[in-house]
């Protein structure tokens, strides 16, 4: 009874033992210690105490209304159904439940009792001992043979079992129980076991159920001097397979469970193997195997010899049969293999791809929908096994990641972002999302924006910022290939010779203009609705930080300014990086537009003056804010009304947003004023000290000053390109 | 940055740099341009149509065979969208037919360590309906029976039809069809009617050899109204005897609500919510809203239960019946393609891509 516990507490007391023994001399004192640490350790795992409970909880113990057995049952329950039960637990829950100590639990006990690693046998023994009690009501007894059915492969070993065979067969007769006994019968039998028995000649007055025929048969396979009755040669059906609560968590566990050893995503991707295609109901969990296609149409004369994939299992040969390589039957079965996928990036074949993508798109929808708390699964994949489709997803998307492969397989993405709940595998998608190739302009809108917009504007803080740094990346990318195809000549025509759809440079300029124009509106509502969050802030300012740049870093040429809704934002920041940030940007900006004023006299394109006023706008007033307090006077971009602002009862208000009074500055300014009084030119080192390099940058990049002045006033904008 | 800025200015470097742009912009100008990884993907977005022909009666059996019309009316179809069928030929139908009840064969046997004493053996035919398609882009429907038999049956005894399926597309959409590369034939709609267990075989069957997959269709409340109104709009032409729309209310328990009204008034109210200045043989989905609103604001009078707060379930006519969960049946050939058309569409909005 209490063996299993001792089991689980022997550790411990050979611990104190040689505590005991090590600490000999030391006082009783600190050996009362040491007593108390143990008691306390044992009495804080509540686990442990449950299964004391159980191991000693006295015969005829009332179970109704009993808070205590509740709370344990919960206890062993949710370990069981979770993690599953080690082979000491299922022992003592086990002999708990069968010897009825407290009668009802019994099924419930049953019903929990996972295995995580081996099912002992002696439990089952001893179990088989208690049914011969015959205290067990029948329904139990079922449930109790369809557990050892269940779980009969995880037995360590199943000699003990064999010795008490006649005990086990003795149940046959039981009209209830003969189907799982035959079956267990089944199992367990071995060709010596039967010389020893005398007892089979009993059974043929029995009926012919299929279950007995079976076991009769696989006698007289082993003996056939011992069964007299004649059996039919054909039989029908085997043991049915009994539907039975715990294999669904079992799966999970054991997935869980070497999961976590062999989580190695890349491609632990089952192949699906015929034999479980009749589980339709998570067929298309799976990817299909890898078949070669039929060739119908290849005729007799035709030699070519073809080399179906499934055969190809390293990459020299892949190379070797590089050209006589046919596509399998299925495109989802491509996920399974990395070969097979580097064979598919070769090709660049379009229907290729299109088959693939309507697989991923029906994989993506159909988990989605097969799944609906996988949102919550943030994807150790070991942990969903009931997302099968999203973690093999997730797997190729990975497998995908260094390959340009994926690029080709976009399509089933725009579809999907229309039906996206924004949370369901958020990273993943907006990895995908921003890896698309150029779209088109005449269609961004419908394919990207419409559906992108839907869901920024409905969602949290956290995914307008990662939409928005989705849509950099995707800036980048784009950027980046325009900077490598349009340099290097000879590389687009091999890689991309496939693509049906060329794009013009102009064409690719219209994209990245309503991108980036897109993400301006974005930005702007997004900042709004969010009260100008400087989290979001920071990931437009990243965005822009790309946009000021393309002339130069990307030689597009194309200068976008960030639109008001931005630029204010960040000059009135309550955060000094934002504002040191919006600096640097600025600088780069004129960078960007002095380089393009130059060489625009050589060559043909064309930057708008409308641009080179909106830069010069801008400037202006950044100095004339941060500077020379000249923020609100006419001609100026921010014109209030001079009573309003009297209104306001702000004194100055005009130099209320200068390095010293704005509101992400005034702490620095303060603090420098008590360490070190009043020298602008002081300030400005302590300023730039603290690291706002973009802020040093504007500042000796726009303003005269002249650090010997010692005044402010003198500061000046200067240097700003002018269209000409 | 500062370092290119830097070198641009000696001569050199600044004559590489011209002669890269001048070829990239003349390479602009000869309406190249920079090649972009890009593929041909589904560019078209479909987008739920807001107006529909009004149905016109249509014998259809001047066009196609009156035998297989008869076949697919009277029977309950469940319907799934289908992607794009790879390298199918309609060539090769007998193949096909061959290829399918060894398919069946097989897998029937598998799993059966011990054979069993009778053994099925599956006819499968395959078949074009000719005539059904509406358009050039439509692709002729396809219906595949199965019929079962024994091994060693009598002569006379007659093959058992056990399942039987149907792959359409009625008016599809123009676009959609005409972006797809030549080696697909979409057929979206898959109707099957028989046992689950031979539909998975059939699909899986299909995936294998056309490499398309299968999803469930809805049919949403809002196709439900369609289908009401389009139904109701037939009541001159033809008797629909019937109007009776099933509302599923979510209150705690759940309550059912099923309405009947009567032909000729319901055919009074349609044409009642009819707007004036729209075109004689459209409908628009306004009208249909002001039609179900009118049915609703009815029974709110009477019963005070908003129906609107519920979902449609199930709307029937004399003309056919359709069920939330993708079960259909069409009672009456005349108005088959309006219905088909309907559900062609609901498939390509579900398709993947």
């Amino acid at each position: 009874m209490a063996k299993a516990f001792n089991l689980l507490t022997s550790d411990l007391d050979v611990s104190s033992e040689s505590d005991l023994s090590v600490s000999s001399r030391a006082s009783n004192r600190s050996l009362r210690v040491a007593e108390k640490e143990r008691r306390k350790s044992e009495a804080e795992d509540p686990f442990l105490l449950a299964l004391k409970y159980f191991s000693e909880v006295k015969a005829g113990t009332p179970w109704m209304g009993n808070d205590v057995l509740e709370r344990n049952l919960v206890l062993v329950e949710r370990m069981g159904l979770t993690r599953g039960l080690p082979p000491e637990v299922i022992s003592t829950m086990l002999d708990y439940a069968m010897s009825l100590r407290m009668g009802a639990p019994c099924v419930r006990v049953l019903k929990f009792l996972i295995p995580a690693t081996v099912v002992p046998q002696e439990a089952i023994v001893r179990a088989v001992a208690w049914l011969c009690v015959g205290k067990i009501a029948i329904s139990t007894q079922v449930l109790f043979l369809k557990w050892v059915l269940t779980f009969f492969d995880m037995i360590d070993s199943k000699d003990h079992l064999r010795s008490i065979y006649g005990f086990i067969f003795n149940f046959v007769t039981e009209e209830h129980l003969c189907p799982y006994i035959c079956h267990l019968l089944y199992l367990l039998t071995r060709k010596d076991m039967l010389h020893q028995r005398s007892f089979i000649f009993s059974l043929s007055p029995q009926g012919r159920q299929p279950f007995l025929l079976h076991l009769l048969s696989l006698y007289k396979v082993f003996c056939p001097e011992l069964v007299t009755t004649a059996l039919p040669s054909k039989l029908r059906g085997g043991f049915k397979n009994h539907v039975t609560p715990w294999k669904g968590v079992l799966n999970a566990i054991q997935k869980r469970n070497t999961g976590q050893v062999t989580s190695d995503i890349r491609l632990t991707i089952g192949v699906k193997d015929g034999s479980n295609s009749r589980k339709r109901k998570c067929n298309h969990l799976q990817l299909p195997s890898l078949n070669s296609a039929v060739q119908r149409n290849l005729s007799s004369t035709n030699s070519r010899k073809v080399f179906p994939l499934e055969q190809l299992h390293s990459f020299p040969e892949l190379l070797d049969n590089l050209h006589r390589i046919e596509l399998p039957s299925q495109m989802g079965s491509l996920l399974g293999s990395s070969l097979a996928l580097c064979y598919l990036d070769y090709v660049q074949d379009d229907s290729a791809f299109l088959r693939l993508n309507f697989w991923l798109g029906h994989a993506l929808h159909e988990g989605k929908k097969a799944s609906p708390y996988a949102q919550n699964c943030v994807l150790p994949v070991s942990t969903c096994q009931n997302c099968s489709p999203l973690c093999l997803f997730y797997a190729y998307v990975l497998s995908r990641a260094p390959q340009e492969g994926f690029f080709s397989t976009e399509s089933f993405l725009y579809k999907f972002l229309n039906v996206w709940d924004g949370s369901l595998l958020r990273p993943q998608i907006l990895g995908l999302l921003s890896h698309i190739p150029v779209v088109p302009s005449s269609c961004i809108h419908q394919l990207l924006f419409e559906p992108l917009m839907q869901l920024f504007f409905s969602s949290t803080l956290f995914f307008k910022c990662s939409v928005i740094e989705c849509l950099n990346d995707m800036l980048l990318k784009w950027l980046t290939w325009h900077s490598v195809y349009s340099v290097e000549d000879g590389l687009d025509i091999s890689l991309n010779s496939h693509t049906p759809m060329n794009m013009t440079l102009s064409g690719f300029m219209d994209s990245v203009m309503e991108l980036v124009l897109f993400v301006g509106r974005l930005a702007t509502v997004g900042l709004q609705l969010e009260g100008c969050s400087s989290l979001l802030l920071s990931f437009v300012l990243d965005f822009y930080e790309t946009v000021c740049d393309m002339f130069l870093k990307f030689e597009l040429p194309l200068v976008v300014m960030p639109p008001v809704g931005v630029f204010y934002p960040a000059l009135f920041a309550t955060d000094p990086v934002s504002v040191d940030r919006l600096c640097f940007i600025m600088c780069r900006y004129k960078q960007n537009l002095t380089a393009a004023k130059f060489q625009q006299q050589e060559h043909v394109f064309h930057i708008s003056s409308q641009t080179y006023r909106e830069f010069n706008r801008y400037q202006l007033l950044m100095v004339s804010t941060l500077w020379n307090s000249r923020l609100f006077q006419p001609g100026m971009a921010v014109e209030v009304d001079h009573n309003l602002l009297a209104l306001s009862k702000v004194p100055e208000p005009s130099a209320s947003f200068t390095l010293i009074r704005h509101p992400a500055f005034v702490g620095y300014a303060l603090d420098f004023h008590l360490k070190a009084g009043k020298h602008w030119e002081w300030y400005l080192e302590f300023l730039f000290s603290h690291g706002y390099l973009g802020l040093q940058q504007f500042v000796q990049s726009n303003i005269n000053w002249h650090p010997g002045s010692g005044t402010k006033s003198q500061g000046q904008g200067d240097g700003q390109p002018t269209n000409g | 940055m500062a370092e290119r800025s830097s070198t641009m200015k000696t001569p050199l470097n600044k004559a590489l740099a011209q002669r890269r742009s001048k070829r990239r912009y003349s390479r602009r100008s000869c309406g190249e341009g920079t090649y972009l990884g890009y593929t041909s993907g589904r560019q078209t977005v479909l987008k739920i149509p807001t107006s529909r022909k009004k149905p016109k009666s249509r014998d259809i059996t001047n066009q196609v065979d009156p035998d297989q019309v008869a076949l697919l009316v009277k029977k309950e179809w469940h319907l799934s969208y289908v992607t794009p069928l790879y390298q199918f030929r309609y060539t090769m139908l007998k193949t096909y037919s061959k290829e399918l009840s060894a398919f069946l064969v097989s897998e029937k046997q598998q799993g059966q360590t011990i054979e069993t004493g009778q053994e099925l053996c599956f006819k499968v035919n395959i078949s074009v309906v000719l005539g059904l398609a509406e358009t050039n882009q439509d692709a002729e429907t396809i219906y595949i029976q199965i019929l079962s038999k024994q091994v060693f049956a009598a002569k006379d005894e007659a093959q058992k039809v056990v399942w039987s399926g149907l792959l359409t597309c009625i008016n599809g959409d123009v676009d959609y069809l005409r972006s797809l590369p030549p080696e697909f034939v979409s057929l979206p709609l898959l109707c099957t009617s028989g046992p689950e267990s031979l539909s998975a075989l059939v699909k899986s069957w299909l995936k294998k050899t056309f490499d398309c997959c299968f999803g469930p269709i809805c049919i949403t409340s809002t196709n439900l109204q369609w289908l009401a109104a389009l139904w109701t709009g037939c009541h001159p032409t033809k008797n629909i005897q019937y109007l009776k729309l099933a509302w599923t209310i979510p209150t705690q328990p759940p309550m059912d609500v099923t309405y009947k009204v009567n032909p000729q008034d319901v055919w009074k109210l349609w044409d009642s919510a009819r707007l004036d200045d729209g075109a004689e043989d459209s409908i628009n989905i306004e009208e249909v809203n002001s039609f179900i609103r009118g049915l609703q604001t009815h029974f709110f009078r009477h019963f005070r239960l908003d129906l609107s707060a519920g979902s449609l379930m199930r709307v029937s006519t004399a003309l056919g019946s359709a069920h939330h969960s993708g079960k259909i049946k069409i009672t009456s050939p005349d108005y088959m393609t309006t219905v088909l058309q309907l559900l062609t569409e609901c498939a390509l909005l579900k398709m993947p891509i």
